[in-house]
């Protein structure tokens, strides 16, 4: 044992000879660029938005069947009810609205059920006049009382859907007339409006309250309390909604759902996989075929959403073709693992943008953040570029605001904060945050400079900025602790404020209303502005920008808005995400779309259907 | 036996037993190594030097470090930001600084060498961050090995206070002790330990320890029941008695003594079972805090990286095996060497 000790530990001191000779050729060759993001080599399709790989001179075929994974299974399928994005974007094929995105100018108002409307000059009242050509999947016509019957069911107060509710809190009235028209009245003018009342998804009345318990309210009697209180109905009929077989038709043997788009309900197999099938009678299979994009009808026979988490589960099947379409990927799988012939040969990599972006956000009310000084100087301290080009692979667009990157509300005029943490230190230190106690920590009136960067469990990149900042923040005398939560708990947390800092993404839409988010009525109550930013401006603006019906005008204030948002840095915004997919080539008619999920399967096909009904 | 031997104590027999054993022998020695990685990592794998001279006087930053970390004596001013790399820039005439093998902290990252195949630099590679794997492994090391002993120390402990209760006594405590064990042994050990971990507010590796120490006892309290069993009316235990000594006594004087050596041999399997699980819950993110390099968490961050990046998986997974493999051959030499029937 003492001739072990003694051979180990002159094998150290070998060793740390050796080490030593050398080290100064590791510290310089540590200061070299080495390729780039670590030798793996980073290209990228540009910048486009929209990617189409369908050749216009071929005409679609219907059949085949398409096999897709996705990481999140959706709690329910009740349109009304679900929070879930997951279960929203699956009934998007089932279901639809009045109105939704234009295909080419990504203006809201394209008809859908809807074949007109008009809105009245003071932008308080809505009309619309349904098709007359409109079927539900079992047949029966859908007509503007199924529209009626839906925001009903949204504005019954014992639904469980308060927070899609309070979209439609304005509404003073509703009514049909006829058959098909269909009038909603608001109290207020509001520029978001038109995409919240024409932009429901209808669901039919006939499945949903067969008994016609809401036929004796009209819209100003649910809007009324002291009747929603007194009439047991409206309590009856919520409780048989929110537990309707038809939101959670999961099994074998459930009653598919009944909707009256492209696809027709398929399955639920919880755990494993939902489906879709090809409504062969879509009732708008005669209109024009537009190259990408259609309501034709979908073309597919048949789509099945499984549910998987894992991605490298995903890649794996999908390079044993399990799967034919994986619509997000970890960037590293997208650059190296993907990067070989006979892969390429059969799959088509691509690469889109959502409108969600990356952030962090620091808490304004802890003592550490509550200062714009020290959140600038944390903006400062993280090196985005460096973080994009290593971390995310260059899959990121950098962004200095909460709006959309490419929409009308972006703006473009503000420069960055650039990556300078000797700037930032003069900035922190100036806010009071110095080292008085001599424990190595920076402090200020007794409290130490030590925050806690609350992760969520799965997030790779979280955890990497994390311990970056980590690292980074050390060497300038602030502590860091990382604390890993699961998702639901994360969640909980952030709703009841209780965190220093987290690392999240924001999913958002083409036009966004920054009410939600940035005016200091919701902070606290659970409300969605976790951060406590509070600016006076910034409350002005949102609510002036919100009952400002001209474009130019409205985007001025909200240029204005980010200037002030950019100065406070609540956030440290960082980035627009690219999502690398990648799916079969025999897949046609696929375009990549600036709304969620990024692509319509509607308009996909397959080019050898027909061939490979074996498939 | 031809001619009479000198008389050899208990110990010397073992110890010439377990000699014979040419492989729990050479897995005894690679223990020692990794306890020698385990005391000193610090100067084996640090971004600080272990001396260094800096305008004309002497220091020694890793020393200083466990000052700082334990005592709360501060870092001399012109060494605030721990970056004594930079600081090579201002050295005088005269200056160096001896640093340790692995000039690289666990933590240390450098986004523009990530993902770099091992080579004379990085010797086993870099990760993601451009971390180096090898200084992460030398500290990980000391995760697995602090975790696999503590959370044995623990067990052992309740396992023997238990057991010879239940052994010594008998009756209503041994009926209880029993069905306690048999309570703790329905539920699969992995799923307990995930199911606590999950409802856990802070993740620690203390807390990993204590768990793993709470659910592993009842091998132990089984064993030594049965040791208990065997030896209590053996005639020394009944002299004890008779001499009217306290069962406190009796117990871990005299009894105890003579059923623990088997006890601990167990003690060494359980190291390697420890080592294994608490890699495993790592490696699922139920673990060791992020910032906490261990083996279970490299591997699991690797996982993506394949095949690309085989270093990042290979390393950590020999290093478990081979912890594993050399705690479960020494178990076993000792075992055979203790065994009276192999006695030659």
């Amino acid at each position: 044992m003492k001739k072990s000790l003694v051979i180990q530990f002159s094998v150290f001191i070998l060793l740390l000879i050796y080490a030593n000779l050398g080290v100064r050729k590791v510290a310089t060759a540590n200061t070299e660029t080495v390729g780039n993001a670590g030798g793996i080599k980073v290209e990228l399709t540009g910048e486009e938005t929209i990617f189409n790989s369908s050749p216009a001179d071929l005409t679609p075929d219907t059949g085949g069947t398409l096999v897709m994974a996705l990481s999140a299974e959706p709690e329910n399928l009740n349109y009304i009810t679900s929070t879930s994005a997951a279960g929203k974007r699956f009934l998007d094929y089932i279901y639809e609205p009045l109105l939704n995105y234009d295909y080419e100018t990504w203006e809201f108002g394209r008809p859908v059920l809807a074949e007109s409307y008009a809105v009245s000059e003071d932008g308080k009242t809505f009309k619309f006049k349904l098709k007359e050509n409109v079927y539900w999947h079992d047949g029966q016509q859908l007509t503007a009382e199924d529209a009626l019957f839906t925001i009903k069911a949204i504005l019954n107060p014992f639904v469980d859907c308060a927070p899609l509710r309070a979209y439609y809190a304005k509404i003073s009235d509703a009514y049909t007339e006829g058959k098909y028209n269909f009038t909603i009245v608001t109290s207020e003018t509001y520029f978001m409006n038109l995409e919240f009342m024409g932009g429901f998804a209808v669901i039919p009345k006939h499945v949903w309250d067969p008994q016609g318990l809401m036929d004796r309210f009209s819209v100003t009697e649910l809007l009324d309390p002291s009747i929603t209180r007194e009439e047991a109905a409206v309590k009856e009929f919520a409780n048989a909604f929110n537990t309707n077989p038809q939101g959670r038709p999961a099994g074998l043997d459930a009653e598919p759902i009944i909707g009256s788009g492209p696809f027709k309900f398929g399955r639920w197999i919880t755990g494993d996989y939902m489906s879709l099938i090809r409504n062969e009678n879509y009732w708008g299979a005669d209109s024009t075929y537009i190259p990408g994009f259609t309501e034709d009808g979908a073309y597919l026979d048949k789509v099945i959403i499984k549910s998987i988490s894992d991605y490298t589960a995903k890649l794996t099947a999908l390079k044993a073709g399990e799967l034919n379409f994986v619509p997000r990927m970890r960037p590293i799988q997208y650059f190296e693992q993907t990067n070989y012939k006979e892969f390429l040969e059969s799959y088509q990599k691509v690469t889109y943008v959502r409108p969600a972006y990356s952030y962090i956000g620091w808490n304004n009310d802890k003592p550490y953040f509550s200062d714009k000084r020290v959140r600038q100087a944390m903006t400062m301290l993280i090196d985005l570029e460096s973080y994009n080009k290593y971390v995310t692979y260059g899959m990121g667009i950098p962004t200095i605001g909460p709006f959309y990157i490419y929409g009308e509300q972006y703006n473009h005029n503000i420069e960055p904060w650039p990556y300078d943490p000797l700037r930032a230190v003069e900035l922190i230190e100036e806010a009071g945050w110095v080292d008085t106690d001599g424990d190595g920590i920076r402090d200020k009136d007794g409290i130490p400079f030590r925050f806690t960067f609350s992760i969520s469990a799965g997030s790779k990149n979280s955890k990497y900025m994390a311990l970056m900042l980590k690292e980074d923040l050390r060497k300038i005398g602030i502590e860091v602790l990382i604390r890993q939560l699961e998702w639901s708990v994360y969640v909980e947390n952030l709703r009841d404020r209780q965190f220093d800092v987290v690392s999240l993404l924001w999913i958002g839409g083409l036009q966004t209303d920054p009410y939600q988010i940035w005016h200091s009525d919701n902070i606290g109550d659970r409300g969605s502005n976790y951060v406590g930013f509070r600016n006076a401006e910034a409350d002005s603006l949102i609510e002036a920008a919100r009952q400002e019906l001209d474009k130019d005008k409205r985007n001025a204030m909200y240029y204005r808005f980010q200037e002030i948002l950019h100065e406070e840095q609540p956030y440290t915004f960082m980035f627009y995400q690219r999502d690398p997919g990648a799916y079969l080539k025999q897949f046609r008619g696929t375009k990549w779309i600036p709304i969620r999920p990024g692509y319509n399967l509607t308009s996909w096909w397959r080019y050898d259907a027909a061939l490979g009904e074996a498939l | 036996m031809s001619q009479m031997a000198p008389a050899r104590s208990y110990r010397q027999i073992v110890a010439s037993q377990f000699k014979r054993n040419k492989l729990a022998v050479f897995s005894l020695h690679i223990i020692f190594i990794l306890l020698f990685i385990f005391i000193f990592a610090d100067f084996l794998a640090n971004d600080k030097p272990i001396a260094m001279k800096y305008h004309g006087k002497m220091y020694f930053p890793v020393f200083r470090e466990y000052a700082v970390d334990w005592f709360g004596i501060n870092w001399q001013d012109q060494f605030k930001s721990q970056q004594f790399k930079i600081l090579e820039h201002s050295y005088e005439e005269g200056d160096w600084a001896i640093y340790p093998v692995i000039p690289y902290s666990p933590n240390e990252y450098n986004l523009e060498a990530k993902l770099h195949p091992p080579s004379s630099i990085h010797l086993f590679g870099t990760d993601e961050l451009g971390r180096d794997v090898m200084s992460q492994m030398i500290h990980g090391a000391r995760v697995s090995l602090l975790v696999g002993f503590v959370a044995v120390a623990i067990y052992v402990f309740i396992g023997i206070i238990l057991g010879a209760l239940a052994g010594f006594y008998g009756g209503l405590i041994d009926i209880i002790i029993q069905r306690m064990i048999e309570i703790m042994i329905t539920f699969p050990r992995m799923f307990l330990i995930i199911t606590i971990v999950a409802v856990m507010e802070t993740q620690s590796i203390i807390n990993i320890m204590v768990i793993l120490g709470l659910t592993g006892w009842t091998g132990v309290a089984r064993f030594t029941r049965g040791e208990f069993l065997k030896v209590k009316n053996e005639d020394y235990v009944v002299a004890a008695k008779a001499l009217g000594y306290k069962d406190f006594r009796t117990i871990f004087r005299h009894v105890l003594p003579n059923t623990l050596t088997p006890v601990l041999v167990t003690a060494t399997f359980g190291v390697a079972a420890a080592i294994l699980i608490e890699s495993g819950l790592s490696f699922l993110g139920f673990g060791a805090p992020p910032e906490q390099a261990t083996w279970g968490s490299l591997l699991s961050s690797a996982r993506d990286m394949l095949p690309s990046g085989w270093w990042l998986t290979t390393f950590p997974g020999l290093a478990i095996f081979i912890t594993v493999t050399v705690y479960n051959l020494v178990g076993e030499g000792l075992r055979d060497a203790l065994d009276p029937r192999l006695k030659q």
